[in-house]
């Protein structure tokens, strides 16, 4: 039907409920969370397929049921898709692992069915090659993600988050909507690499002005750029820990893919007019994440404004349009889903030995759980930008591409905001290794061995990519290249 | 057969994006935020099926409709799963004053 890897994510999804009710007749419900492990590294496995597959052509074209382009829908896939795959398989899988101890009780079934249902639809728009199918799982990924945040329905906080976030990101979405119509009233289809031949033709047009505006404010909505950002420290203060590990890690990098797509091939002509802009944006939003998390004391709310400072990076990087600048930026895509899905996993583990998520009552909680915490310090320092860890090499990579662009002040200016983390980096330091235990944090005992694998296999991936960087960068360039080589998607994806 | 310009329905459908987005903004009830997203919808959707109708006359182009009649039923989905999430904040908060739901700012 589609492509291998989509269809046996979405068989996979549709099939958990069943194994849910299976697991509770034969008296055995955890058989379904063993289920959802399989699928996901199971669907992980086929990945290098396409990765080599796609070292021989450009794009992999896939066109299925109904009328062929440019009406009909179509997958296609290319580097960057699964650049991008890869890393939300790899981030749902140790969640899904995590989740093991973190949800015991209560709907279980439930949760991995929207888990993986959340991870198909985000494939799903990365293996999209029209703004239709991109729409609907889109839609998919959003409704799964609220779900999500509300999961723990019994708590005021997730059902005041997840309504928040409902509201904001339903009107984004509302938002891309009404730009894809200007989209199709200009050109007559969806389908992108048709759009691109199209409108790069026809050249400028005031209705395309107007739809670019929305698609950025639809998807930097999403992406939690700086005037949009408010319901993200909420929703990933209240969700579940392994759910802000993959909200933060990779749910917010979909917006940036839809950045990168929308913004790359189809309003190629409009350079000038979204550079500045969103260079304007990413640096609002460095200030407004790096700043608002000096003042927090909630650990998963300081680390949620770590993660809008962090989507400030990417977007710099991405505003600059050099290869190297996009490298960086899918670099830093990789880097930080695995460093902040860690973080948010050691965070989870305090919070499931101690059911606080205050920094002062957590102080010295590195004595008491050694494991956990000494990687949680080594993920902080890598944090921080220090060298041998992954974050110095994508943002050194980001500042080095924007001084040689021409544009000095934005590197200085991201310089500094990097000084900025670096300050609540060694508070967080601090707090967890210098200080005394408190009567909470001294009672607190190692995590469970499900959890600790999963912390461990993040943490050993942060200090491989930081020790050898050299084929994470060279999986990142190559993405980069795919995405900016505007001329070959096209010949790809318009069938002879 | 004469058209209407088509200037005056993507006017008219623009118009009622700006009412759902004010209504979005000033409203306070959380049921009715949710009919204001539903405007908003509403009018993408009659976006949609406006510019299908230009490109030959006397022609419909057909993928419009296709897209609108899906988008129809994810507008039904999210207003179902909004609907859910307010009946549990009213059975947390007893109110259903959207201004009430700020405790997480400390």
């Amino acid at each position: 039907m589609f492509t291998p890897l989509l269809d046996a994510m979405i068989v996979f999804t549709t099939a958990t409920p069943l194994i849910g009710l299976v697991g509770q007749r034969i008296k055995q419900p955890k058989i379904v969370k063993a289920y959802a492990m399989f699928a996901l590294i199971f669907s992980l496995v086929l990945i290098p397929i396409y990765y080599f597959e796609l070292l021989k052509e450009k794009v992999i074209l896939v066109v299925y049921g109904g009328s062929p382009p440019p009406n009909g829908v179509l997958v296609t896939v290319d580097m960057l898709s699964i650049f991008m795959a890869s890393i939300y398989l790899v981030i749902g899988a140790t969640s899904a692992l995590f989740t093991f101890r973190e949800i015991e009780r209560g709907n279980i079934t439930g949760y991995y069915t929207i888990l993986l249902g959340m991870t198909t639809a985000m494939i799903g728009i990365v293996f999209s090659g029209d703004l239709f199918s991109l729409f609907i799982f889109w839609e998919i990924m959003c409704v799964s993600s609220y779900a999500l945040v509300a999961f723990r329905k019994e708590r005021w906080e997730s059902i005041e988050a997840s309504y928040k976030y409902l509201i904001m990101s339903v009107a984004g979405s509302i938002t891309i909507l009404f730009a894809l119509s200007f989209l199709y009233g200009l050109a007559g289809t969806l389908n992108i690499a048709y759009l691109s031949v199209s409108l790069t033709e026809a050249g400028e047009n005031p209705l395309m002005y107007i739809a670019l505006l929305m698609l950025i404010v639809g998807f930097g909505l999403q992406a939690g750029m700086a005037p949009f950002h408010t319901w993200l420290p909420d929703a990933h203060m209240a969700a579940p820990s392994p759910v802000s590990a993959i909200l933060s890690g990779v749910m917010v990098k979909t917006g940036v893919y839809g950045f990168i797509r929308v913004l790359l091939l189809i309003f190629t002509v409009f350079y000038g007019a979204w550079q500045l802009t969103l260079a304007t944006f990413a640096v609002l939003t460095m200030f407004t994440g790096n700043l608002m998390a000096l003042l927090q004391d909630d650990i998963k709310r300081l680390l949620a404004y770590s993660t809008i400072a962090n989507i400030g990076y990417i977007l710099l990087g991405f505003s600059i349009g050099s290869i190297r600048a996009l490298t960086g930026s899918l670099f830093h895509i990789l880097n930080h889903a695995v460093l902040k899905a860690l973080l948010f996993l050691c965070a989870g583990a305090f919070i499931y030995r101690t059911r606080t998520r205050s920094l002062k009552e957590l102080a010295g909680i590195r004595r008491t759980m050694p494991i956990t915490g000494t990687i949680f310090i080594i993920a902080v320092i890598s944090l921080a930008g220090i060298p041998p860890l992954n974050f110095f090499w994508s943002e050194m990579m980001i500042v080095m591409a924007t001084a040689e662009a021409g544009m000095p002040y934005l590197s200085l200016l991201m310089i500094l905001n990097l000084m900025l983390s670096a300050v609540y980096c060694l508070r967080l330091i601090q707090m967890t290794l210098l200080k005394e235990t408190t009567s909470i944090s001294k009672k607190a005992k190692e995590a469970p061995a499900t959890m600790l694998t999963a912390i461990l296999t993040l943490g050993f991936l942060c200090i491989l990519i930081g020790i050898y960087p050299a084929p994470f960068q060279t999986f990142a360039e190559t993405a980069a290249e795919a995405a900016l080589n505007l001329k070959g998607y096209t010949e790809g994806a318009i069938p002879p | 057969m004469t058209l209407l310009p088509i200037a005056y329905y993507m006017a008219c459908s623009t118009v009622l994006f700006f009412i759902g987005l004010y209504c979005l903004i000033v409203k306070r009830n959380m049921i009715r935020l949710l009919m204001a997203l539903e405007i908003m919808l509403n009018a993408a959707n009659l976006n949609f099926i406006v510019l299908s109708g230009y490109h030959a006359t006397g022609f419909v182009h057909p993928l419009a409709h296709v897209f609108t009649i899906i988008s129809i039923g994810i507008g039904g989905c999210i207003i179902a799963l909004g609907l859910v999430i307010t009946i549990y904040a009213y059975r947390h908060y007893g109110t259903l004053d959207v201004r009430e739901l700020r405790r997480l700012k400390h």
